[in-house]
């Protein structure tokens, strides 16, 4: 999976927008759009947030989670806690580069919040890595891990299954007598 | 996402090879030092150190590994095959000790699949050999997934050549 299927993924997400113009009830297959007055926010899913404000006819309301505070708390719990923290939004990394990409000026303290995510992306990414290292080095047979986001197992997934792909192969070595011809039609 | 008209064939598992997998392929032309035991006659030619008509009983030769998987049998009628250095005890002692320093490719780039091929031929060290493999194996990964997940800012083929193939595909 790429990461940009995944960012795609991540547009389907709720966010709160003032829009500028006024348009009726919309009813897309996805559900219905809400009536959009000037002034009066409304929620909508990313990938229109993102097109209104191209368009500049909204301002994007940053989510309840998109806070200093809020973030370095959740920096310091995830700092000290071993295990993964629950997270402010399953796609909180793509939320974030693409809302302070393209609407840093709605958005308090933006360099702050760029920032932060990431120092909590850096842990969260040496924790799986982490744990990944110690599932192949002991040899273990099956792990659990709570509480991670698609974005991070998608950095790991690719190459975790081919090296437990590599390592079925070289144990299967250390059973003798179990290989016997299989013929496979191609 | 890539649509591809040809699927590759990957290597086969453990002892196994896939006939058409071309990993597979490029892995039986190593050549692995083997001693006749029996007369080849006519067939001097292959040994080019000599110019005898015929291979006689006893000579020490090397022969590429499909050939030697081919006439290979348990009586040992035909040929028995020596251990490449590589999976002897002194190596198998420095990769126990510190899997990452060594490079791989030089060691022929098929480390990995050589050695299990080499299980075929019943060495009395099989047993030692499949855990180095394996122990090798789990010592670098660490090391190549630090790699292959951050972008180095540098030139990094001093890194890759020091990994064998099956780690190159990654």
């Amino acid at each position: 999976m790429d990461p940009s299927e995944v960012e795609f993924l991540a547009e389907k997400e709720m966010v709160k927008i003032i829009p500028n113009f006024s348009l009726d009830k919309i009813y897309l297959i996805g559900g219905d759009l809400g009536p959009f007055n000037p002034g009066l926010p409304v929620d909508v899913p990313v990938w229109l947030a993102l097109n209104l404000k191209q368009r500049q006819k909204c301002r994007i309301v940053p989510p309840a989670w998109m806070d200093v505070e809020k973030l370095e708390e959740m920096r310091e719990l995830e700092r000290k806690e071993d295990t993964f923290s629950p997270v402010p939004s399953p796609y909180y990394m793509e939320l974030t580069k693409v809302l302070l990409n393209h609407a840093s000026d709605n958005i308090p303290k933006a360099d702050e919040i760029r920032t932060l995510v990431k120092d909590i992306w850096d842990t969260r990414i040496a924790k799986l890595r982490l744990s990944a290292d110690s599932f192949i080095s002991q040899l273990e047979a099956h792990a659990k891990l709570d509480n991670l986001t698609l974005m991070e197992i998608n950095t790991i997934r690719a190459f975790l299954l081919d090296s437990l792909n590599c390592m079925y192969k070289l144990r299967s070595n250390l059973q003798p007598g179990s290989s016997k011809k299989q013929f496979t039609d191609y | 996402m890539d649509t591809q008209s040809y699927l590759p064939v990957e290597p086969g598992v453990g002892m196994e090879e896939n006939f058409l997998s071309l990993d597979d392929i490029l892995l039986s032309h190593e050549r692995l030092p083997i001693r006749t035991e029996c007369r080849f006659p006519r067939l001097g030619y292959l040994e080019r150190s000599t110019d005898a008509q015929d291979i006689p009983e006893g000579t020490k030769m090397e022969l590429p590994l499909w050939l030697s998987k081919g006439l290979y049998e348990k009586k040992r009628r035909v040929l028995s095959v020596e251990l490449p250095k590589v999976y002897r005890e002194g190596w198998r002692t420095v990769f126990n000790a510190d899997p990452n320093v060594v490079d791989l490719h030089k060691m022929g780039p098929y480390y990995y699949g050589l050695g299990s091929q080499m299980l075929h031929f019943d060495s009395p060290e099989n047993p030692e050999i499949a855990q180095t493999l394996l122990q090798t194996f789990v010592g670098r990964f660490r090391r190549n997934m630090d790699s292959s997940q951050n972008a180095y800012n540098e030139d990094t083929s001093a890194l890759v050549e020091r990994l064998d193939s099956t780690c190159t595909l990654k």
